[in-house]
């Protein structure tokens, strides 16, 4: 760990230093849609929201210590819930079939909406939903296996199954999720009659990709941040203090899911669609391999990561066809020889570097 | 690339198919249930492997899909480059994906002994990088590896009123539960009767008195997880012929076989039996009294729900902490 286990000592210094430098990035990133084109805008806005989602499984993981790749499921069904919202608010001259019920419904023989899914026509109803759908299932997988004897790698083996299961079950319910296809050809966002244009969309994700880092940061900088770390250190030296630690690990996992589901809502606007391929392990992967590569426990690691990966695949593209064998090869690198991920390795030399300086020659760091 | 996720689905899909306009009947589902023999021994073919690696030297390994994608590759080359008979390229793969394996083993896996959670991320990747290697050497187009001539046809068990075959099974399916309960037979001789099992169960129950007592104890987990790929291979060269060969075809069986092992539990071997009879024949029932994507998911909420209250399997010796 980068950052000394008890927070007074870092307490008093990295605030300031970090806020100015969230600033700083925060005001270039917000100028951005003036300087570079539309494309690379969505592109930005994509993997920002990846980082969101990135930032949310290292809570879980980097301070929890439970690995998920189940994160691209909660993901997901955020997008689900937006998706329908959007779908249903489509113009009628804009949807296929002139009516109000979506093409997919339509082609599989439903005549009429069903009753789970109407509600969410109303923008309130649905943005709601986009966190509290996740959030609950969450918390019912976490208040099943959190409460029981199970342990750190059979909880993954479980989020495997889940993911896997419920991928087979979007495909199968073709008449309400569109099957394979998932639900394309949505509208655009609009919030009650405002149109939302593409760099209000970047501005959204962006206030909130940075309000996820902040307050993260800001829960794993307090006695609960500190708790949650104990439990990845020693969990049973933390039982035998009196606290317990499933609610801890029950109530992380759910909140992390709910930003998961956020992440994933803002994301259907942008991408225009939503598909069973976010639910599959595949992405749940990609999630991990961000928090790996940009540093676990370290916030701020894996939205690096997950913007830094992504603008290189999209420039590597172009040139090879084999840019998942690159990713496996960082990532197997990463786990071998640079454990705390990039950012966290930064921190480590950074922290190397000013302790001799503290100790011994006070006088050099004035300037 | 993740389209094929009804792994252990499409042997029963094939059955159900045919009898799709029939009601509920006695014959059909008893055809099912023989058909689901089959894929049990598929699951027990690629549980096998997972029973050496995870169950006795507890390495959590994701990449093992990826060692029968490499067998069935090793079978498909083979097949192509010298036209060589199925039966007889199932040595060759098992030493081709073995010596692989080892080389894993050597590279990668002996640094994360005892950090379950990193051995887990570095298999994935490892993964990952086997199905770009194999992408680059041999394409992502779909391959195609005959199946042996001989072994064709169906048993028939029981013939309707018309003369046609009511209940059947396909020799083949048959070819590989045999093959699956000889390495059974084979794996549990080789664990339980020989000095190389001895000195390997000695080096999962105490590591560090096996190598007081003189064990190689390097060379012995090298050699565990080498058989454990190896197995991974024979299953990769089976299963090669009834679907076809394409790097992501691993991913199909990984979940799958995890199922199988925590299922049953990995402290005997016939866990891993039981394992694949339950979740088989369990998915090939669901599948013909509802369809194959509810059987599927009510097997693994089911195999969730197992873990959750015996994550030890459920035919294990109930050990004192």
């Amino acid at each position: 760990m980068a950052q000394s286990t008890i927070g007074i000592a870092t307490r008093s210094r990295t605030p300031t230093k970090l806020g100015i430098v969230t600033a700083i990035s925060f005001l270039v990133m917000a100028i951005l849609p003036f300087v570079v084109g539309s494309f690379q805008i969505s592109l930005l806005s994509k993997l920002l929201l990846f980082g969101a989602l990135a930032i949310s499984l290292d809570l879980v993981w980097g301070f929890t210590g439970i690995l998920s790749f189940a994160h691209g499921v909660f993901f997901t069904l955020g997008g689900y819930a937006m998706a329908y919202y959007l779908k249903l608010n489509l113009s009628a001259e804009n949807n296929t079939y002139g009516g109000s019920l979506p093409d997919f419904m339509v082609w599989n023989g439903l005549t009429e909406l069903p009753w789970f899914i109407a509600p969410l026509k109303y923008f309130p109803i649905a943005a709601i939903a986009m966190v509290l759908v996740p959030a609950a299932f969450a918390y019912l997988i976490g208040w099943f296996i959190f409460r029981s004897k199970v342990s750190g790698v059979y909880i993954t083996i479980i989020t495997l199954a889940i993911s896997s299961a419920l991928t087979t079950f979007f495909i199968s319910q073709q008449a309400y999720t569109g099957g394979t296809n998932g639900i394309t050809d949505v509208s655009k966002l609009s919030i009650f009659g405002i149109n939302i244009p593409p760099n209000g969309l970047y501005w959204i994700i962006l206030l909130f990709t940075t309000f996820v880092l902040v307050g993260s940061w800001w829960l794993t900088q307090s006695n609960f941040g500190l708790i949650l770390r104990s439990i990845k250190e020693n969990e049973k030296r933390i039982s035998y203090l009196g606290y317990d630690v499933a609610s801890f690990k029950i109530f992380i996992w759910t909140l992390s899911a709910g930003i998961a589901g956020i992440a994933g809502g803002l994301f259907v606007p942008l991408n225009r669609f939503i598909s069973p391929v976010y639910l599959a392990v595949a992405f749940g992967t990609q999630v991990v391999i961000w928090v790996a590569i940009g540093g676990r426990g370290t916030l701020i690691g894996p939205l690096v990561a997950a913007i830094l990966l992504g603008q290189i695949q999209n420039s590597a593209e172009r040139v090879t066809q084999d840019w998942q064998l690159v990713v496996g090869v960082l990532l197997l690198i990463v786990v071998l020889f640079i454990p705390d991920g990039l950012v966290g390795t930064v921190q480590k030399l950074f922290v190397r570097k000013q302790k001799p300086v503290s100790t011994k020659q006070p006088a050099i760091s004035s300037n | 690339m993740y389209a094929h996720l009804f792994s252990f689905f499409y042997l029963a899909q094939e059955a159900v198919a045919e009898e799709t306009a029939q009601a509920f009947s006695l014959v059909a589902l008893s055809n099912q249930l023989i058909n689901g023999i089959g894929v049990v021994g598929i699951l027990l073919l690629t549980g096998l492997g997972l029973a050496i690696t995870f169950g006795v030297m507890r390495i959590i390994n994701l990449a093992h899909g990826e060692f029968i994608m490499l067998g069935a590759y090793a079978t498909f080359w083979m097949q192509s480059t010298f036209g060589m008979d199925l039966l007889l390229t199932i040595p060759f793969s098992f030493l081709i994906t073995a010596a692989i394996g080892a080389l894993v083993e050597l590279t990668i896996i002996r640094r994360l002994y005892g950090r379950p959670l990193e051995t887990l991320l570095a298999t994935w990747g490892l993964s990952i990088v086997l199905q770009g290697i194999i992408k680059l050497i041999f394409t992502a187009q779909l391959k195609y590896v005959k199946s042996p001539p001989y072994i064709s046809g169906n048993l028939t068990l029981l013939k309707d009123a018309q003369g046609s075959p009511a209940i059947a099974i396909s020799y083949y399916r048959l070819f590989i539960v045999t093959i699956a309960i000889a390495l059974l037979v084979l794996t549990g001789y080789l664990l339980n009767k020989t000095d190389l099992g001895r000195q390997v169960r000695a080096v999962t129950q105490n590591r560090d008195m096996a190598k007081c007592l003189g064990v190689n104890t390097s060379l012995i987990d090298m050699l565990t997880f080498a058989y454990g790929c190896g197995l991974a291979g024979i299953a990769g060269t089976v299963i090669s012929s009834l679907k076809s060969v394409s790097p992501p075809m691993g991913q199909d069986y990984l979940v799958d076989a995890w199922m199988t092992v925590v299922t049953g539990g990995v402290d005997k071997l016939v866990g891993v039996l039981a394992g694949a009879f339950l979740i088989g024949e369990s998915s090939s029932g669901i599948a013909y009294l509802l369809n194959d994507p509810t059987a599927r998911v009510i097997v693994l909420a089911a195999v969730i729900i197992l873990i959750r209250y015996k994550p030890e399997g459920l035919f294990t010796i109930q050990k004192r902490g």
